[in-house]
Parts: C-alpha cells; structure tokens; sequence
C-alpha cells in the first residue's frame, strides 16, 4: 500500500513535471508564432514583454531572454526612433545578453546574437561607433564559429556582412554568393536543439542567393 | 490539494483592470503587467490602460515593470469577481545615465556619454594637425589658438596651468620638446584613449595642482583580435602589433619620424640645421583580474632632436644658433575593480623622466625632469543618491638644470614631494536635482607649507533636455620649476573659480553655454636680475579672467554631415612675473571662433574635414615702447581641411592641410635682449614654421583572417 502510494506519487510528480515542461514549450512556441505578426515598435514591445514573463517563471532558461533581447535589438532597428531611445533598447538588450552569458557560457547563439546587438548598435552612429565595434562584431562571430563551428546564423551573419563591404569596396562578390549558395543547401542540416531553439535566417540567406542571380 | 487546484482552474477567468500614468499623469504605454511566477501576463496599451484576464486563482502577486520606473508590485486574490486597480502612478526610477550630471566646466566623452565630446576619430579630423590631442581641443571653447607655442591655454590661463592625466595619473611631460616659437604637439595618439574629461574649470576634489584646467583621458580598454598596424605618413612611419589572449593582451609599436624630405620640399620659413626627427617605442599591458578589475600598464620611450639657426639679434651679422636632443620615459600603471558591490578601488603610478638637452650658441643647458605620481582612490555608493569618493596622492618631482660649459659649470636641482588626501560627496537630492561637495587637503615638504582646498557645485535638471549647473571652487599649484629651483620660501598660487553653465541637449544637437570670473592670487612676481638670476621672488602677483563660452553642435540638420561653431570670449588681465603693472597678457585672444564641418561622401568612401579658425589680436610687450604689454599683434586665421579614403576596407589614405588659403599669420614680434648702440632693441617677427602644412598617411590594418576593418579608423 505504501508503496504503491509512493509510486503515486512518484508518477504524479513526473506528470506534473513533464506538464510544467510541456507548457514552457507550448508557451514558448504560442510566442515565438508572435513574430510572423509584428509590424511596428508596439508589437514588438507586446513581445517583449511576453517573453520576459515566461522568463520570470522558467529561471533557469536562456531561451525567453534570448527572445526578449532580440525583440528590443529589433526595434532599434526602427528607423522612427531617436538615437537615444534606441541605445536605451539596445542597452536593455546588453544587460540581458550579459545575464545570458553567465548562464549558458558555452552557447554559440547567444554570442551571434550580442553580434546581432553591437550590429545594431554600429547603426545608431556609425561613422562615430564603427571603429570600436566593428571588430567586437567580428570577435562575438568568431567565438560563436569556435563553439559551434557549422552554425548557420553565425555564418550567415559573417557571409553577409564580409558580402556587404567587398560590394562597398568594389570587389568581386561571387565567392561570397558560392558560399551563401553552399549555406542554403546545408541550411535544414543543422539539427536544431529543440524547436524553439533559434531558427532565424534561412530566409536571409535565400534573400542573398536570390540577389546574387544564378 | 491537487483537488483545488484543478477546481481552481476551472472557474471562471478573473479579469485585473487599471491605468498606469507617470508623475506628469501621461499614460505608460508597452508596460509588462503579470502575475510573478505565472506566465499570465499583458501589456499596457497607448493610453495606460491593461486588461489583464487570468485563469489563476488564490492569492497572487500582480508585478508591473517599465523601462525608468520602479517595479510596482501588489498582492491580489483572483477569484473569479473582476478586480478594478483604477490609476496606478508608477515612480521614476534613479538612473545615473538620465540624471543631472554636473557639468560646470567640462567637456565629457566615452562610451556611455553621447553629448557634447570630441572622440578620438573627432580629434584626427578636427584639426589640421593631423591627429594632435591638444589641437583638436583648441577647436572646443574656453581656448586660445597660441601658435607659437601649440600647447593648450584656457580661459586666461598660462599653458602650465594646464595638466593632463593618463588613467588618473599625472603626464609631467605631455608635450614634445621644441625650438622657442615653435609649435609642440602633444605626445599621445588620440587612438589610445576611448574617454576623455576635459575640463576647463571648477573640476573635482579629485583634481590638483592645476589653476586652469584638467584633461583626464582614459585609455582603451581590452582590444579584442590579434593585429598589425602599419603607418606610412610624408614624415615617417609606425609599425604596431597587438597580440590578444583570453584575459590579457599586449600591444607594441615602434615610430620614426624624420621631417627632412618633407621641409627640403615645401618651403619653410625657419632655417634648420637639422630638420625634427624622432625615434619612439611603446608598449601596453592589459590584464583581467578576477570579475571585475583591470591591470593597465603602458609604458614609452621617445628621442628626438633638432637644430635651428636664424640671424642674432643681439649681435647682427652673427647667427643664432638652437640644438635641442630631448629623451622622454614615461611609464603608467593602473588598476581598478570592484570591491564588494558598492565600492570601486583604484589605484595608479606614473613615472616620467625628461631629459632636454640644450645648446644655444656657445652656452648648453642640460634640464632634467623626474617625476612620479601615485594614487589611490575609492568610490563609495552609500546609497543610489548618495557616493563619496575618497583618495590619496604622493608626487614626487625633481627638476634639474646644468650649464656644464658655464665657467662655474653651475648645477642646481631641488626635489620636492607633495602629499594630498580629497574627500568628496554626490547627492542627488532628486534625479533632477545634485549636489557635489568636498575639498582637498595638500602638503609640500619642500615648500612646507598646507593648502585646504574648497569646492562645491550643483546641477539642477530644468527640462528632460536641458540643465544648470554652478560651481565654486579654490585651486592651488606649485610655483614654476625655473622659480622653485631659486626659492624654497614661496607659496601656492592659486586661482578661485566661479562658473555658471547651461546646456541644451536633445536630438542630436546640442547647445551649451558657459560664464565664468576667475580670480588669480599669489601669483609668482620678480624683478629680473643680471645674467638670467632672479632677484626678489615673491608671491605678490594677481589677477582676473572673465568670459563666456558658447558652443553648439548639430548631428542631424545635414545628412551625412555635422557641424558644430565654438566662441569664446574673454577679459583677461594680470600683474605678475616681471610684469611692472597689471596689464593683458600674451597668450589671450578676446574673441576666438572656430566652424568645424565634417562630411561624408558614402559613394566616395570619403570623409572631408573642414576647420576655420579666427582669433582677434593678441598683446605683446615691446621694450622700445613705454606702455609694457601693449602692441597687438595682428589677427589669426586658418582654414585647415583634410581628407580620408576609405581604399580598402584595411587601408585608409588621409591627407590634411592647413591654412590652405596661406592667409598671413605672425605671432607678433620678438626682441633683442639688450638695445643696440642706438638704444633701440632689434626686433623681428615671430612666424609659424611655414605658410602652410601638408600631410599624407596611409594607414593598414591586417588581422589574422584579413577581415577587419579598423577602416573606419577615420570614418
């Protein structure tokens, strides 16, 4: 009888557990579905803000404090703001990646997405913030290849920024399209950790191969 | 348990209602509103309102979080019956970032600054000078353009009252080494700092032993990839390497620079026997120690020498002639962290060695400089509101001179040691609303005496853009070397600082404007004895500046450009060294302007650069006349313009020029020192070095994979 109660209890609490894990993800997944509908500064507040609550409950998790920079990198990105309200968003977005670092020190994503950040915050200024932070862009994207050496954003995010300034300066911008070419193909070979894991990027890359032509 | 749980949720949803308004009573729009450790939650919408519907019940804790406001928390018990909050008035939070800043005096720039500042890529294409920290400040009002000197003077005051530090340690020596009338430069690329305070009044407790102003710069921090750095300019080479680990990084560089291509080309005004070179190497450190601190070491050694000749004007016929070798070291080390979460410790030592060695004609000087400074301060967050920083200082200073070819082969030096101790409190009595209060404490043993020094400011934010800011302060420095190494029974001098300032900041533009008297005491007086001794040192001098300040800068107006347009204007007088009289001193222009505009030609990958500058007379005494001081020399102008191309994401070429229009320029005249036989002194114009200046960089960057750009090294 005791033990059958424990065992019980027992299941009872794996039940509950797996219930608790499966509404993070269901959670997580109703959210993320969030970002085919964002249009303006507000939704992606509305997002943000979604985030951060799951992050509240599930302490442990890198993931909804991911999302939640990213939203706030993404609004800089809104050209209606000022310079100064801008950097309070990315400097928001900062403060959160630094959290996430601590908690998940090895994890290539965060490290493309602080590149995804310092990119935004070159574009508030860039003739006054390019010099220091274009080469902290460039070491966040060689940390995330060194952790994980066949990430797609991490490439994706180096491909189109080398990209950018050889057709700056002129230069010969097909061994970039090869490259672009070669990541889409791979693209759905890279085995996403979860489902709402970052999976940003495939449509960036189709964007660079299209405007590459054939 | 688990029976109510289920039951609970299974009755109906509770909704939780209200409006969330800031002090002004405006409504927070994009507020996260949720119940902690749930995932309900919502978002406020453009008027305030939320609407918050949850399926949870019992007792809960409702949270509402908004970017500059505090936390708003309140317990509720959902059950089922909708819970109405009405208006909820969510508190600002203190933010250093948005709160007043005391900003009496200075100029800030760094990472976290965005106002007024110049940067380091601001100061290479400010000024025709080609990447000189001290000319690029001369673009910044409370200056005067001195040509014939180059080093900075503010608001009235000699350059020596001027003193510049490196990572909170005292630079003795920050200029080059030159010729009498020859324009000097400061010894430090702009490329080495990522912050500077330059302040030209009423500074910190933190500050001594200068009466005019302080420029603090603040060197890089980590840099982040392993590369090399090569420099080819018109007037020599640099080559830097910078090697990176996970916790340290060490960079070196080595620099010639040999002006005599370059003067054979382009006509000079002076005759040189042997045109300026130099040879220099440097080396830095960084370390990270534990979470939070930094171990900074730098350290450079540098020798230059030049020749000059030109026609004597004691003895006509004759030339004069000017040999100048100068060795500098300079070694600076720091560290700072965190102590605890409240407390930062820094602590810093710096070392200078200068030696001039100097041959005028048949005489040689030989002067010698040995200086160290050490610190050590802390900064306390009592609270948000409140932060005391204390700190201690020694410097230590002996100043030599020899005539080793003098009959008595004369050799004097003094060495003097000054202890100091500050204290200093912050309080914000609101974010909008602060107060700085404390002093300074120094002692000289070779002076032995005491000076207390009082300062006080406060800064009251008017508007969300724009703020007051008054201060008050006592500021003392030692007398002169030349005057020490007579007299040890001198006193401080000292200058009381009075400075009102107002700045308008928003948008991408930015006014400020500044008053401010000056009141110098005890300033160093003598009566010129024979044969270069000093008769009757004292430290009966004195005198005043007063003046007002006007700068405004714009980002936004044009695009792809800025501008900014700088004023001073300035009274100004003094009775003091062999003055006979109160009377305007040399180095003071009433009104100087300055338009600098900045353009980028993205198609062109360029960046133009264009500076004007205009300084009304300056005085200058003629000993043939009976009024002392009083003949004006004539107006300043230049136009200085410069370029840099982007050829190639690691190249960048750069050319500058200045006073590309070759308007006249003359510092007024210089004079024999004894009259001729028809009782008059000789004169003849003081010029600058040439009608105009050229140069042409290349500047490379490699990295390992190629990639870098440090490119907009100049962009």
């Amino acid at each position: 009888m005791k033990r059958t109660s424990l065992l019980l209890a027992a299941l009872l609490f794996a039940s509950f557990a797996l219930g608790q894990n499966e509404k993070y993800y269901q959670k997580m997944g109703e959210t993320l579905s969030g970002f085919s509908t964002v249009r303006n500064v507000e939704d992606l507040q509305k997002l943000a803000n979604q985030f951060r609550v799951i992050s509240q409950v599930e302490k442990e998790e890198w993931l909804p404090l991911y999302y939640e920079a990213q939203c706030h990198i993404l609004i800089s990105f809104m050209g209606a703001l000022s310079a100064e309200d801008k950097d309070s968003y990315l400097d928001k977005a900062a403060s959160i990646i630094e959290a996430m670092k601590a908690m998940a020190p090895h994890e290539a994503e965060i490290q493309v997405l602080e590149a995804f950040y310092l990119t935004g915050s070159l574009l508030v200024n860039p003739p006054q913030r390019a010099m220091s932070t274009t080469p902290r862009i460039h070491a966040a994207l060689s940390r995330a290849l060194a952790m994980e050496p066949d990430n797609p954003r991490a490439r994706f995010l180096r491909i189109s920024n080398e990209m950018g300034t050889a057709s700056y300066f002129g230069d010969d911008t097909e061994p970039y399209c090869v490259q672009a070419r070669e990541l889409l193909q791979n693209w759905d070979s890279y085995k996403l950790k979860s489902p709402i894991h970052p999976n940003w990027g495939k449509e960036d890359i189709q964007g660079i191969v299209n405007s590459c032509g054939q | 348990m688990a029976l109510f749980l289920v039951s609970g949720s299974l009755l109906a949803q509770t909704s939780v209602s209200g409006t969330l308004r800031d002090a002004k009573g405006e409504g927070l729009t994009g507020a996260n509103i949720y119940l902690e450790g749930t995932y309900e939650g919502t978002s406020s919408n453009l008027d305030g309102f939320f609407n918050l519907e949850s399926t949870e019940s019992g007792r809960h804790m409702l949270c509402i979080e908004y970017i500059g406001f505090k936390k708003f928390s309140k317990e509720i018990l959902l059950e089922g019956k909708p819970i109405e909050l009405g208006i909820i008035g969510l508190q600002e939070e203190f933010n250093e970032l948005t709160a007043v800043t005391i900003t009496a005096g200075t100029f800030e720039a760094g990472d976290k600054k965005k106002s007024i500042a110049l940067s380091s890529i601001d100061m290479v294409t400010t000024d025709g000078s080609s990447g000189d920290v001290y000319g690029a400040l001369q673009a910044l009002p409370g200056t005067t353009t001195v040509g014939e000197s180059g080093k900075l003077f503010v608001k009235g005051g000699d350059s020596r009252e001027s003193k510049t530090y490196i990572d909170g340690t005292l630079v003795y020596v920050p200029y080059s080494s030159s010729s009498p009338n020859t324009s000097v430069r400061g010894r430090f690329s702009p490329f080495m700092f990522s912050g500077m305070m330059f302040s030209t009044g009423a500074y910190s407790a933190e500050y001594g032993q200068a009466l005019s102003s302080v420029l603090s710069l603040k060197t890089n921090a980590m840099p982040v990839q392993d590369q090399l750095n090569i420099s080819l300019l018109s007037v020599g080479a640099e080559l830097g390497g910078t090697k990176t680990w996970n916790h340290s990084s060490l960079t070196a560089s080595l620099s010639y620079t040999n002006l005599t291509p370059y003067m054979k080309l382009v006509p000079q005004f002076r005759q040189w026997e042997l045109m300026p070179q130099s040879l220099g190497g440097d080396m830095s450190f960084r370390l990270k120690t534990g979470k939070s601190g930094m171990l900074k070491f730098y350290g450079t050694l540098n020798r230059s020498r030049l020749s000059t000749m030109e026609e004597s004007l004691d003895s006509p016929g004759n030339t004069f002639h000017y040999n100048l070798v100068n060795d500098n070291q300079f070694i600076n080390a720091s560290w700072a962290g965190e102590i605890g979460e409240r407390m930062i410790l820094t602590t810093a030592f710096s070392y200078t060695n200068n030696q001039d060695r100097i041959s005028m004609d048949s005489m040689t000087l030989h002067e010698s400089l040995r200086g160290a400074h050490s610190k050590v301060s802390l900064k306390h967050r009592i609270s948000d509101r409140v932060r005391l920083l204390a700190g201690t200082e020694w410097y230590a200073r002996t100043f030599g001179q020899e005539f080793p070819r003098l009959e008595t082969g004369e050799y004097r030096n003094y060495t003097t040691h000054t202890l100091t101790g500050f204290l200093e409190a912050e309080i914000y009595a609101s974010s909008r609303f602060i107060t700085r209060a404390g002093g300074r404490l120094e002692y000289s043993d070779y002076l032995n005496r005491a000076s207390i020094a009082p300062r006080i400011s406060t800064a009251f934010k008017a508007g969300d853009k724009s703020q007051l800011s008054l201060a008050y302060g006592w500021y003392f420095q030692d007398p002169d070397d030349e005057f020490l190494l007579q007299s040890s029974s001198l006193d401080f001098e000292r200058a009381d600082h009075f400075t009102l300032n107002y700045i308008l900041n928003g948008n991408g533009r930015t006014l400020r404007t500044e008053l401010y008297y000056k009141q110098y005491k005890k300033l160093i007086k003598f009566g010129v004895g024979e044969a270069l001794t000093y008769s009757f040192i004292n430290n009966q001098g004195d005198g005043y500046a007063y003046g007002m300040d006007f700068f405004w800068r714009d980002r936004k107006s044009i695009k792809n450009g800025e501008y900014w347009i700088s004023y001073s204007f300035i009274e100004s007088m003094r009775d003091y060294l062999d003055y006979p009289y109160e009377a305007v001193h040399n180095y003071t222009s009433k009104h100087n302007l300055t338009l600098v505009y900045k353009h980028w030609f993205d198609r062109l990958r360029s960046q133009l650069g264009v500076n004007y500058s205009i300084a009304s007379p300056r005085y200058f005494n003629n000993p043939n006349s009976d009024i002392f001081n009083g003949e004006k020399s004539m107006a300043y102008q230049s136009l200085n313009v410069n370029w840099s191309y982007l050829l190639k994401q690691h190249v960048i070429v750069y050319a500058t020029v200045s006073n590309l229009l070759g308007s006249k320029q003359q510092f007024g005249y210089k004079y024999a020192s004894i009259p001729d036989e028809n009782g008059i002194y000789r004169s003849a114009p003081i010029l600058p070095g040439a009608k105009r200046w050229f140069l042409l960089g290349c500047f490379i960057t490699l990295s390992k994979d190629k990639k870098i750009n440090q490119l907009d090294k100049i962009n």
